[in-house]
C-alpha cells in the first residue's frame, strides 16, 4: 500500500472509525493553516488618501459615509505596527465601527521606515508629523475641533503632541492601553538595564531595529504563551472555520511589524524606560520641556488588565499628572492585542470607546 | 461509556499543555526576572550584535571593492529625494495656508469686486463706444447725402464763375 500520497492516507483514514477520522482531519485542516493558506485580507475599509509626507500618509475612512459627529477622530498607532491593526477584517474592526456610527475617522498611517529614516527621533513625529495630520484633518472636515485616538506609542507621542500645542483644538484624547509611567514596566525594566542592555550597539549596528527583534522582546514576557499556546488552541480548533479566521488574523496583527527607526528606538528605550523622563516632566523635544499638566482636553484612558506590553500601571499614572477636568480611566479585561480586534473588543471596547467620544463631542 | 474512546494525540497535547503551563511559566518568570537572566541576554545580545556588524562591514568592503553601492550609499540618495519632498511639502502647506488665511482671501473678494466693477465700467465703455460708433455712422451718412446734392449746385455755378 502506498501511503507517499495524500490521496491514499485519506483513503486509509476512511476506513477507520469516525473519532479518528475527525481527529485526522482537524491536524490535517492545522497543517494546511500552516503551510498553505493564504495571507489573511486585513484593512478592508474603504479609504481615501488625504495628504504624504515621507512615508506617512493620512487616510479618512468611508468618506461617502453620512458624518453625525462633526467632530472628526484622529488616530495614531503604535510605531513598529501595521496602519490594518485597527482595521483588521470586517466586523472586527475599531475604524469600521466608529464609521458606521457616524464619526469621520482619519489615521495616520506611519508606513515602513527605510535605511534612510534611521535618524528620525519622536521630535520629528511629534513636531513635524502630527501637526500636519492635525491641520488636514481641521481642513478636510472643516470642522474647529478634533479628538484624537492613541494606540500604544501612539497614545504617548499624542500625549506628547497634546502637552506641546496646548493652544491646538483638541477637545478630546482617547489613549489605548499607552504607556505613561516607566518606573515599573514590568519584566522590561530588568531587560533594558543600562547595566545590561546596550542600547547603543543595538542601534548603531542595525540602523533601524528590526520588528523581528521587537517580537522577540514581546513575546519574551510569556514565552510559552506566546510560542506554543496560538499552536495549542489551532490543533485543538482547527475544524471550527470562524476559529481559524480569527486565529491568522491575530497571527498576522502580532508578527507582521515594522521596523523601529533607530534614533526614535534610542529615545524609547533611553529616555521612556531607562530614565522615566516622560512622567517626571524631565522630557525635552527639540528643546521643549514636556508637561503632561498641559494637557486639558477630555481623556479617556483605556487599559487591559492581562496587558503584559503597557501594564496597567504605566498607564493610569497619567491621570495624575493631566489638568484635564473631565478624565476617565477604564480597565477592560483584555490583553495588548485583543483589547483592539476580537469579539471581546467588539463587545466592550468599540463601544466604550463610541459611546464616550459620542457623548463628548457635543453630538 | 464515556463517548471519547479513542486515542487523540492533539487532544493529549493540549491536556499536557493545560496542566503544565502554568507551573512552567511561572518557573520561567522566576527566571525571566532575575539579574543573572538580565545578564545573560545582554551578553547574548551583545555577541549577537558584534558578529552582525563584523557580517555588515566585511559586506560593505566586499560591495566597495565590486563597485556595487552599499546600504549607506543608497540611503544618502533616498534621504536627498526625502529632503526634496520636504522641501515641496512645505511649500505646498505656505500656499494653502496663504490661501486659507483671512488677510488673503479679504484681498481675494476685494479683488474680485474690483474686477466685476471693472467688467461692469469696460461693458460701459463699449456701450458707448457702440454709440458713439452708430452716431459717426450717421454723421457720415449725413454728411454723405449732403456731398451727394452739392455737386449739381457746384456744376450749374461753374460757367457763372467761367462768366
Amino acid at each position: 500500500m502506498d501511503f507517499t500520497t495524500t490521496r491514499s492516507l485519506d483513503a486509509m483514514v476512511d476506513s477507520l472509525p469516525e473519532d479518528y477520522q475527525k481527529d485526522y482531519k482537524r491536524f490535517k485542516r492545522a497543517i494546511d493553516v500552516l503551510t498553505k493558506e493564504p495571507e489573511p485580507k486585513v484593512g478592508q475599509t474603504p479609504k481615501e488618501l488625504i495628504w504624504t509626507k515621507n512615508k506617512a500618509k493620512l487616510y479618512r475612512y468611508q468618506p461617502a459615509k453620512v458624518k453625525t459627529n462633526k467632530v472628526p477622530i484622529l488616530i495614531i498607532y503604535a510605531l513598529i505596527n501595521k496602519p490594518y491593526i485597527l482595521d483588521l477584517s470586517p466586523g472586527s474592526s475599531l475604524i469600521e465601527y466608529l464609521t458606521d456610527k457616524g464619526h469621520d475617522v482619519y489615521l495616520l498611517d506611519w508606513g515602513t521606515p527605510g535605511y534612510e529614516d534611521r535618524h528620525m527621533k519622536f521630535d520629528d513625529y511629534v513636531l513635524d508629523y502630527i501637526p500636519r495630520a492635525v491641520k488636514k484633518v481641521l481642513r478636510k472636515s472643516e470642522a474647529d475641533e478634533l479628538s484624537i485616538l492613541g494606540y500604544c506609542i501612539g497614545g504617548t507621542l499624542t500625549a506628547i503632541f497634546t502637552a506641546l500645542h496646548p493652544n491646538l483644538p483638541i477637545r478630546n484624547l482617547v489613549f489605548l492601553t499607552s504607556p505613561f509611567d516607566f518606573s515599573d514596566s514590568g519584566l522590561f525594566t530588568k531587560w533594558v538595564d543600562e547595566k545590561y542592555f546596550n542600547l547603543d550597539l543595538m542601534v548603531d549596528t542595525y540602523g533601524n531595529i528590526p520588528p523581528e527583534t521587537i517580537d522577540f522582546g514581546n513575546k519574551l514576557l510569556k514565552p510559552i504563551t506566546n510560542y506554543i499556546g496560538p499552536y495549542v488552541s489551532l490543533a485543538n480548533r482547527a475544524d471550527n472555520e470562524e476559529f481559524v479566521k480569527n486565529w491568522t488574523l491575530l497571527q498576522k496583527w502580532v508578527a507582521d511589524g515594522v521596523p523601529f527607526p533607530g534614533e526614535a528606538y534610542r529615545q524609547w528605550i533611553g529616555e521612556f524606560y531607562q530614565k522615566n523622563k516622560l512622567i517626571n516632566d524631565e522630557l525635552y523635544i527639540r528643546g521643549q520641556q514636556v508637561k503632561l499638566s498641559n494637557i486639558k482636553a477630555n481623556v479617556l484612558n483605556i487599559a487591559a488588565d492581562r496587558d503584559h506590553i503597557a501594564i496597567p500601571e504605566q498607564t493610569e499614572r497619567l491621570m495624575d499628572k493631566i489638568s484635564s477636568e473631565d478624565k476617565t480611566f477604564e480597565l477592560v479585561s483584555a490583553g495588548h492585542v485583543s483589547v483592539t480586534v476580537g469579539k471581546g473588543a467588539v463587545k466592550n471596547t468599540y463601544p466604550l470607546i463610541e459611546t464616550w467620544v459620542r457623548e463628548h463631542s457635543g453630538a | 461509556m464515556t463517548k471519547q474512546n479513542t486515542l487523540d494525540p492533539l487532544a493529549l497535547w493540549k491536556s499536557m499543555y493545560e496542566q503544565t503551563e502554568s507551573h512552567f511559566s511561572e518557573a520561567i518568570h522566576e527566571t525571566l526576572k532575575t539579574d543573572e537572566y538580565a545578564e545573560m541576554l545582554g551578553q547574548v545580545q551583545n555577541s549577537f550584535l558584534q558578529y552582525q556588524q563584523l557580517v555588515r562591514s566585511t559586506t560593505d568592503m566586499y560591495l566597495k571593492q565590486i563597485n556595487v553601492p552599499t546600504n549607506e550609499e543608497m540611503s544618502s540618495v533616498a534621504s536627498l529625494i526625502v529632503n526634496l519632498e520636504e522641501k515641496v511639502d512645505s511649500i505646498d502647506e505656505k500656499i494653502e495656508d496663504e490661501l486659507s488665511s483671512k488677510e488673503v482671501s479679504l484681498e481675494i473678494t476685494k479683488l474680485k469686486v474690483s474686477v466685476s466693477k471693472l467688467d461692469k465700467k469696460m461693458n460701459q465703455v463699449l456701450q458707448a463706444s457702440d454709440q458713439l460708433d452708430k452716431n459717426m455712422h450717421q454723421i457720415l451718412e449725413v454728411l454723405t447725402s449732403n456731398k451727394k446734392e452739392t455737386p449739381a449746385e457746384t456744376t450749374s455755378s461753374q460757367p457763372k464763375d467761367k462768366k
